[in-house]
């Protein structure tokens, strides 16, 4: 075993120094990296969980060829034909979330499935869904990976809180989660004003017919940045159901614009909604 | 001229019987006289991003934009959200302002563009336009969707399209008479590679209390502060822009891809010769070679590491690579129609020269050509679905997601 380790940190200490500005800008040799992160490959788990050993939340230490030995070996099994060993790398990085390890390593690992994760890791990321300092990056990891994303972010919304809350909401927007739409359609009257915005922007991202009436009432409402928001998810709302043959929903949001919207200063939404009007035919 | 006595665009409709009349059939000598600007054609202006390139970018806003506001995240401790801002969301509230120039760095460039067209202003964006393509593509629907003008801050088209040389090059490119070709254009060296690369081991210092922090990371990943990562330097790390090759590729590239003819396109193959990329700092890479789906190829050569690119030779285009038959049909081409800058576009609502399809269209070559950098991989592209075909983690970086409350 610590024959194995002292292996480890030899290959992870051929990783590039910083140049004196601390860049990766003198003496980066290719071959030098790529051969040691191949035999770093080549010891499996035990070597992938030997570098997050390494790994320290910033201002704690210097993890630096650390930091970016296990970026490298995740471009390299991403880079090889069979995908059993992208699955091996991320499932060994998930292994290390939610336990004790220290928030900012876990949320380097998350960042890292961001990039290399697929399906095997989707629910630990889920897990991460109401957690204050992990929801963010877990959130984005999730959605990148996109494969049931959507299931999970919907089973968070009811317990997340503050800013896993307002995560979990914008997220059920960007991806479409029209199962959502309901709870969706409570948050738009959150007493926080970003989850209302979020909440209505999602309902028309989403572009189910039954948010017209919501989004309107919403937008004729709302003043400032939030009507602008709101004007923005109705016009969001009519493209996408234009684009799902609901013709007759989409006419009434651009009818409505058109009608409604007759103060100078919102004349470019009048413009908007009679253009896109002309255009539906 | 006293404060809130200006008369801009918006405040001269509204006060006139007849908004539209007023713009089509009251003479512009009328209103303004010999010299003198009428009312008419004067414009409310705002800065969003006051560093670097701020004050030469609301310039290109041209002599009847005068600067009402004013908004840098840096601006924490003196916003009186009358002239100074350091939240643009309550700027773009206002409606006396009409157009505004946009100069943060490029991690904001698309989300505050976007939201300024929402809010009904025109926008002259600062180069890079964007920091990923999907945000390009954003830009260009928001622009479709509110009718706004929209500019890139980078002008090279406008000398190009005045080169009769390059005008010809264009015209064949734009005849589609060229089955296969054979032109080859190459960036060498320029691109500050080692200048704008991204420190690895920076270590968190405190926050300067006029900074407003998370609202400058806003769609990236709240890191721990650190002064490489702001002011300029923010160029060297991929959460905010993609290093010399973003910074200066949209630069040069602008009148290439005029030249071309490619602003309605994107190269389909993309080939890099780099060591791996770090995952937050953008560092050293070697060429990058980009093809389109004609033949045509675009070269990005750092000149700053590892073996020059030896590949293929510098060619234009030229009638000599045409049939008799297809260069009598060049000859009676008409030239394309002189490129309409913004300060024409906000008053005559014509489509700028570098508007957001062409700009999204340049922006792409920055960010397939860091795609390669960073995946370390050929990658084979679909111009019209703006989606990287069979390479799922490769792709991830098209449509990059957002740290709420932030999305396109």
């Amino acid at each position: 075993m610590a024959k194995s380790s002292k292996k480890l940190a030899e290959l992870v200490n051929r990783m590039p120094d910083p140049d004196g500005r601390g860049l990766y800008c003198t003496d980066i040799d290719k071959e030098k990296i790529e051969s040691a992160i191949a035999e770093i490959h080549e010891g499996g788990r035990r070597n992938i969980l030997g570098i997050i050993d390494m790994l320290v939340p910033p201002g704690k230490g210097d993890d630096v060829k650390a930091h970016y030995a296990l970026h490298v070996l995740g471009l390299h099994v991403c880079k090889l034909d069979d995908d059993e060993p992208r699955r091996r790398f991320a499932k060994a990085l998930a292994s290390q979330l939610g336990g004790d390890r220290p928030k900012a390593v876990q949320a380097y690992l998350v960042q890292e499935l961001q990039a290399f994760g697929g399906k095997e890791v989707v629910e630990t990321l889920g897990r991460l869904l109401t957690d204050e300092e992990l929801c963010q990056p877990a959130a984005m990891a999730l959605v990148a990976i996109g494969d049931r994303a959507a299931e999970h972010l919907r089973s968070a919304l009811p317990r997340a809180r503050g800013k896993c809350r307002l995560t979990v909401v914008q997220n059920l927007g960007v991806v479409r989660d029209a199962a959502s739409a309901y709870a969706l359609r409570e948050a738009v009257g959150d007493e926080d004003q970003a989850v209302r915005i979020a909440a209505t922007w999602a309902l028309g991202n989403i572009g189910e017919a039954g948010s017209v009436d919501l989004l309107l009432r919403t937008a004729d409402k709302t003043n400032g940045w939030e009507r602008i928001q709101a004007t923005k998810a109705c016009l969001l709302l009519a493209e996408k159901l234009l684009a799902s043959g609901r013709k007759n929903a989409a006419v009434r949001i651009y009818t409505h614009l058109r009608n409604t919207r007759t103060d100078p200063a919102e004349h470019y939404v009048r413009d908007a909604a009679k253009s896109a009007l002309a255009e539906a035919g | 001229m006293q404060k809130g006595k200006r008369i801009t665009r918006r405040r001269f409709i509204k006060g006139s019987i007849g908004a539209a009349a007023a713009f089509t059939i009251v003479p512009r000598h009328v209103l303004g006289g010999r010299g003198n600007t009428p009312p008419s054609e004067t414009f409310g202006g705002a800065l969003i991003g006051c560093g670097g390139r701020g004050n030469g970018t609301f310039g290109g806003l041209g002599p009847n934009v005068r600067k009402l506001a004013q908004c840098d995240v840096k601006f924490l401790t003196k916003a009186d959200n009358k002239e100074i801002y350091a939240d643009y969301r309550r700027l773009l509230e206002r409606k006396d302002i009409d157009v505004v120039a946009i100069a943060t760095p490029p991690g904001w460039h698309a989300l505050i563009s976007i939201a300024a067209m929402e809010a009904g202003k025109d926008v002259l964006c600062e180069k890079p336009m964007t920091r990923f393509i999907a945000e390009g593509r954003a830009i260009v629907e928001a622009q479709n969707r509110y009718k706004r003008i929209f500019q890139i801050g980078t002008y090279g088209r406008f000398g190009a399209s005045g080169d009769k040389n390059r005008v010809l090059t264009h015209k064949i490119m734009a005849s589609g008479l060229l089955k296969n070709c054979k032109g080859v254009h190459r960036k060498r060296g320029g691109l500050k590679v080692r200048e704008w690369s991204g420190m690895v081991n920076a270590q968190p210092q405190p926050i300067p209390k006029a900074l407003d922090w998370d609202m400058y990371c806003g769609p990236a990943p709240l890191r721990p502060y650190h002064p490489h990562r702001f002011g300029g330097s923010h160029r060297g790390y991929w959460d905010y822009e993609g290093g010399g090759l973003a910074d200066m590729g949209q630069h040069h590239f602008d009148p290439i891809q005029w030249t071309f003819a490619k602003d309605y396109t994107s190269p389909v193959e993309i080939e890099p010769y780099t060591p791996p990329a770090h995952p937050e700092a953008v560092a050293m890479w070697g060429w990058v070679e980009m093809k389109y789906a004609d033949g045509l190829t675009f070269v990005f050569e750092s000149n700053e590491w590892g073996k020059p690119y030896g590949r293929k030779v510098e060619r234009g285009v030229g009638l000599d690579d045409l049939s008799d038959q297809n260069r009598k049909k060049i000859a009676e081409m008409p030239d394309p129609e002189p490129l309409v800058r913004f300060p024409e576009a906000i008053r005559t609502r014509k489509q700028p020269g570098g508007h957001a399809e062409a700009g999204h269209r340049c922006a792409t070559l920055l960010h397939l050509a860091n795609a390669a950098i960073r995946t370390g991989r050929k990658l084979r592209y679909d111009p019209v679905a703006e989606q990287i075909i069979g390479d799922e983690y490769a792709n991830r970086l098209v449509n990059q997601p957002m740290r709420a409350p932030w999305h396109l």
